[in-house]
């Protein structure tokens, strides 16, 4: 929907609708919620990455007085976890990571649960656990998930991908260079603020489960936990309270989740469990970690000619949404930069370490840095400047990739051409001295208009305006600190001609409000933007009807402004709510009140992977400037300047907020975070040893929108809060290696990886 | 080892109140659970990400690290202690709403506590701060929604 | 977390406790910063915790200047020695402060805790060795006794500390001649706050208007099971010309400081990486 005559609302700077509450301490967390007579869960996990239980003992726990429940594998009836069913709700018989949940007590008292763990005996049998994918995938490795009924290629693999387009062999005819190199990411954490949480309560009058939970889908959650539990659906209600902090990880349902479910079945009465913070780093959802082997060419121009790829991730003990992480980076590896072939395999291998999630990004961080990578060391070897080399291969509006992703709009050159600009690449080198500077580049491609995974990718919004012209939007996305309810609110003001503060967005409860699928592929500001529309358009229509009737004119003489409802040739209006109270008590007797629901027009990929899986995709590149202190080998960002092809700029103060943020998670993925595993334990599970970053940390950030005005998105624009974490540590690392003449191939890049790369190539200097 | 129990007393957001407390209860237990003050948050429990702080006698510590019986003739000021029904945002809230400082919030309270702390240092000393010394004041403050800038922005406009 | 809390109100009060817990475990508590961290990953049973933070007695949160040099009580908090003018002649004691963790840990962590956390890797405590701080130790009869700050130190979180003692305050020895001294603090870590150091290299050199280097405190943190104080290297620059100092010198400067480097690798760093960035960081300080 694009409009010629300039924006009220659209395009203003507009705070979170509902900061007030959150900047008082007033908003209700999942932490905060307390209800009458509720317990406190606690859950007992296992002791060792691998082991058969050989017993279980639970007697002491239950007659400790407090305790009013305890449960484990033997005492309820679940089926599996996640959409491989490899994830048993309570291990019984086997545990295959550190996080394995054996048993579960609820009791009157935080103290009381905790205790209560600790006299639950159980017997293990200790196995030698496997903790390297390639372990796990030799001939004699042992099967480390019963329930896999995943792939032929091997016993160990949950899913495989494989994707191809183009001719790889003519391809490589023609590159007048190759190169092939292996990247290494490693597993970090969201770290959200609010550690997981989860409050259930259970009515044995009407059969009903109520579930407060920090979900980013709570449509899909209600069916999955309806399966897990054995439960009829429409019995499942979910609320979700102020949410601390999604980033991807509540895409997933952990077993904490269906455990307090039976706990409050079982008591009948309202069971909570908090996460603290080192629960939080154990057990929460994390990125998932990688090994790629790239091969890439590029013929003697600099035009990009085929990539090989071979992805190894490490799916954990059990399979999540973080096995999918391949079809995202597929998407990168095909269509990222104009390339006539590819041949793409990835592979999720079970091992016994925690399973991953999906993660901001969901896999494009990794396969950008990868891609990326070898982009500059093509260039550094074909002597061809590194700007230049992009530039030449940019995506382009119109383009049709060999995956079938269709460009129809594509702000992918602008925005190299912008950062290239801004960041006065040429001139900002110093390589002389204790701190050398240098830039770096990378660019990204995203969905950016939902993504086709689950056989509706819609949203539904209904909208109401009571007789006082205050309107409500119920709709079905969901927020989880990423603004979408005041970007929501915004199109409804600007649309309707009211004040924001004569606007109300509910979306919490699955009881109250429409289906959407939820908050994952950037999709909220597109989707739900589309079918706020959709509604607005119709309520419009209601009101226009009777507006014309009393204004005496026709619709399209009507202007909705300051409240009111105006007859531009008469210049005569009526207060939005007269209008209202008179479609009410006069014919046609009807409430103001609309119902929409927005399906995007992306198809599921087909059995090959191609096909148009978003209604549209977002571009973006990112320069940064680095400085290097070769005496301690610390990396500092100077400066970050992004581009970003959003479409169109909806609230600028709420995009340049995801913006900056999404650029500080990349800063610390790039440079200071990282999961240190040892045989599967997790060595530094708090914030004295996994490094975010602080306010001393930051760079400055340049922000340039492009705004290349999607015909398909709301008022042109396209989805956007993925982007600006995944070129990030690609251009750093880009920055970093060309400064000092190194190859950084890995994540995180510690001050020691620096020192050593310099000292190693001191060394073969001397 | 028989529990003793202390009585405290003490201002909490400008009222005298009574309490009595076990020896090893953390200040931030006594303002959630007991006190039901829940804009106070448990972001870490080890005084590494700020969620939790409050104020005693006007400068912000981490309640995760403070021992609820110490507070006893002090005043505490908590998040829900800076408003009134005249002004219901304080002027450090007001800065980090206009300036879009506020994503999931999670992490908001403790550092609207911070900021207040921060700027009355700063007008006791009659210190200006630049934008160095305010990124150093919010050091012990996690935030992984904004990425700081909006909030140091805030900061900035309130000098 | 379980423990019972005894909050003596003066100095006789507290050696009154002390006095009659010596057969009982107990702990002290100033600021609470590292203890509650502490406690919350033990199972401590019958703890009592002598509870400081109630003592009104000024001279444990004061600083007095003495002729021998500052004297700084055991409560006072980092805040406070930021608030404090006449600490700034000692740079490297105000750039450790002012790199320790957060502003909210300041305000109630305490020099003496810090010192009697005995961390290897103690920003405050490092400062002091540099400074050849003396360690003012009272016990529960009154009686005071001196102990050199680098030697209050015997392992890892171990200290010289008998059952019945207190640290009751630091006393800094201040020898300026009037020359700004070349003294500061630095610290390695991967981030630019609440880092514990990987390494860290306290430094307090003085000369004379000319550059000769009368006297110098150099120590480091995070190298071996205590904070070291690099006697051989310290050595090395009494006489020289500190303005003059030729790459070489600077180079056999960093050998002896390397000396005393003997660091674990652990999950923060290794310990090829610990002596390395010590060796290029002790070249940089002049």
């Amino acid at each position: 929907m694009n409009q010629s005559k300039p924006f009220k609302v659209i395009g203003n700077r507009v705070p979170k609708i509902d900061a007030g509450d959150r900047v008082t301490g007033k908003s209700v967390y999942g932490h905060d919620i307390e209800l009458q007579s509720m317990l406190h869960g606690s859950i007992l996990r296992s002791k060792y990455p691998s082991a058969i239980i050989k017993s279980i003992d639970t007697s002491k726990a239950e007659q400790l007085p407090g305790v009013e429940c305890v449960i484990t594998a033997n005492n309820v009836d679940t089926h599996n976890l996640n959409y491989r069913t490899d994830h048993p709700v309570l291990k019984g018989e086997e545990v295959n990571c550190i996080r394995d949940e054996v048993a579960a007590v609820a009791a009157t008292s935080k103290t009381i649960a905790e205790k209560a763990i600790k006299l639950i005996d159980v017997e293990y049998e200790v196995r030698n656990g496997i903790f390297d994918p390639e372990e796990a995938l030799k001939e004699d490795a042992p099967l480390l998930n019963r329930f896999n009924k995943g792939d032929d290629k091997n016993k160990n693999i949950s899913e495989s991908f494989h994707y191809e387009h183009g001719n790889i062999e003519d391809e490589k005819k023609k590159s007048a260079c190759i190169i092939t190199r292996q990247y290494t990411l490693p597993k970090v954490t969201p770290a959200c603020m609010a550690p997981s949480n989860i409050t259930a309560t259970y009515s044995a009058i009407d059969g009903q489960l109520t579930l407060y939970s920090s979900t980013q889908v709570p449509f899909l959650y209600q069916r999955e936990m309806s399966q897990v539990l054995k439960m009829d659906p429409s019995k499942i209600r979910v609320i979700q309270p102020i949410i601390g902090g999604g980033f991807g990880s509540k895409l997933d349902i952990h077993p904490f989740e269906p455990i307090c479910a039976l706990l409050s079945i079982k008591t009948g009465q309202p069971v909570q469990i908090l996460f603290n913070r080192e629960e939080e780093f154990h057990h929460s959802a994390i990125r998932q970690s990688m090994v790629i082997n790239l091969t890439t060419g590029a013929d003697i121009d600099g035009k990009f000619t085929f990539r090989e790829v071979e992805v190894i991730k490490d799916n954990g003990a059990y399979t999540s949404w973080g096995a999918k992480t391949s079809f995202v980076i597929m998407q990168t590896f095909s269509s990222l930069y104009q390339v006539p072939a590819c041949v793409y395999n990835a592979d999720a291998v079970y091992t016994n370490n925690v399973f991953a999630g999906s993660i901001r990004g969901f896999g494009n961080p990794q396969a950008t840095f990868a891609l990326e990578r070898n982009i500059d060391l093509m260039a550094d070897k074909l002597g061809i400047d590194r700007a230049e080399i992009r530039l030449k291969n940019a995506n382009f509006q119109g383009e049709l990739t060999g995956q079938g992703l269709q460009f129809d709009s594509c702000g992918h050159k602008p925005a190299l051409e912008a950062v290239i600009q801004q960041s006065g690449y040429k001139e900002m080198s110093e390589l002389q001295g204790r701190y050398k500077t240098g830039i770096g580049f990378a660019s990204m491609l995203h969905v950016g208009g939902g993504a086709k995974i689950y056989p509706s990718d819609g949203c539904g919004t209904t909208l109401k305006m009571d007789p006082y012209g205050f309107l409500t939007v119920i709709t079905g996305s969901s927020e989880i600190g990423q603004g979408s309810e005041t970007v929501l609110a915004m199109i409804a003001s600007e649309e309707l001609g009211i004040g924001l503060n004569k606007i109300k967005v509910i979306n919490t409860d699955t009881n109250v409000k429409p289906w959407d699928v939820g908050v994952h592929a950037s999709r909220t500001s597109f989707v739900a933007g589309n079918s706020i529309l959709g509604a607005l358009k119709l309520l419009k229509t209601k009101l226009s009807n009777k507006a014309s009737e009393m204004l005496n004119t026709s619709k399209d003489d009507l202007l909705f402004e300051n409240g009111e409802i105006k007859s531009l040739s008469t210049d005569t209006a009526f207060k939005i709510d007269k209008i209202v109270r008179a479609l009410h008590f006069k014919p046609p007797h009807e409430l103001c009140e609309v119902s929409y629901f927005y399906e995007p027009s992306s198809e599921f990929q087909d059995k090959h992977f191609k096909g148009k899986v978003s209604g549209c995709y977002a571009f973006a590149s990112q320069a940064v400037e680095v400085e290097v202190d070769t005496l301690t080998g610390k990396v500092n960002v100077l400066n970050v300047y992004v581009s970003q092809d959003v479409g169109k700029v909806l609230n600028p103060l709420g995009l340049e907020g995801q913006i900056e943020g999404g650029v500080v998670m990349g800063l610390g993925y790039a440079l200071t975070e990282e999961m240190i595993y040892e045989k599967g334990q997790l060595m530094n599970p708090s914030f004295h040893d996994y490094k975010v970053p602080t306010a001393t940390d930051i760079p400055e950030i340049h922000f340039h929108p492009i705004e290349t005005n999607e015909a398909s998105g709301p008022y042109g624009a396209k989805g956007m809060a993925e982007a600006p974490l995944v070129p990030t540590p690609a251009a750093i690392a880009n920055a970093v290696s060309n400064i000092l003449d190194v190859e950084i191939n890995s994540l995180p890049i510690t001050p020691e990886k620096v020192l050593r790369a310099i000292h190693e190539k001191d060394q073969t200097k001397a | 080892m028989k529990t003793i129990i202390h009585k405290i007393s003490f201002k909490l957001n400008g009222g005298k109140i009574e309490q009595e407390v076990p020896s090893s209860l953390l200040l931030i237990d006594l303002i959630r659970d007991t006190l039901k003050l829940k804009g106070t948050k448990p972001g870490c429990l080890e005084g590494e990400c700020g969620a939790c702080t409050v104020l005693i006698d006007g400068v912000g510590i981490n309640s995760c690290l403070y021992l609820a019986l110490n507070v006893d003739g002090k005043s505490v000021t908590t998040v829900e202690g800076l408003a009134s029904n005249v002004e219901p945002l304080s002027d450090v809230q007001n800065a980090l709403v206009e300036h879009g400082a506020v994503q999931c919030g999670f992490c908001t309270s403790g550092i609207v506590m911070n900021i207040h702390s921060f700027k009355d240092k700063c007008d006791d000393d009659n210190m200006t701060p630049d934008r160095e010394d305010i990124k150093k004041s919010l050091e012990g403050n996690i935030c992984r929604c904004t990425g700081y800038v909006k909030i140091i922005d805030a900061v900035e406009s309130l000098f | 977390m379980n423990f019972n809390t005894i909050s003596p109100l003066t100095i006789t009060e507290l050696l009154e406790a002390i006095k009659s817990n010596q057969n009982n475990h107990f702990r002290f508590g100033a600021g609470y910063t590292d203890l509650i961290l502490e406690l919350q990953h033990q199972d401590e049973n019958d703890l009592t915790i002598i509870n400081l933070a109630k003592l009104n007695d000024s001279s444990l949160k004061n600083t007095s200047k003495t002729n021998l040099g500052i004297r700084v009580g055991a409560l006072s908090t980092m805040a406070n020695i930021l608030d404090n003018n006449d600490l700034y002649v000692f740079p490297v004691l105000i750039e450790a402060v002012k790199s320790l963790a957060s502003p909210q840990i300041r305000a109630t962590a305490t020099i003496g805790g810090n010192i009697c956390t005995a961390s290897p890797a103690g920003d405050v405590s490092c400062a002091l060795v540099s400074l050849n701080a003396l360690c003012e130790i009272i016990n529960s009869d009154g009686n005071i006794r001196t102990v050199p700050i680098v030697d209050f130190f015997t392992g890892v979180k171990t200290t010289v500390l008998q059952k019945d003692e207190f640290l009751r305050s630091v006393l800094i020895p201040t020898n300026s001649n009037g020359v700004e001294p070349v003294s500061g603090f630095i610290k390695i870590g991967n981030r630019n706050s609440m880092e514990i150091a990987l390494v860290s290299l306290a430094f307090h050199i003085i000369h004379d208007d000319q550059g000769i280097i009368n006297s110098a405190g150099i120590s480091i943190g995070s190298v071996a099971k205590t904070i070291m104080f690099a006697e051989m290297a310290i050595a090395f620059l009494i006489g020289k010309n500190i303005k003059q100092l030729s790459e070489n010198d600077k180079n056999q400067f960093a050998d002896l400081i390397l000396n005393y480097a003997n660091p674990i690798s652990d999950i923060r760093a290794s310990a090829w990486y610990r002596k390395q960035v010590l060796w290029n960081i002790s070249k940089s300080i002049f």
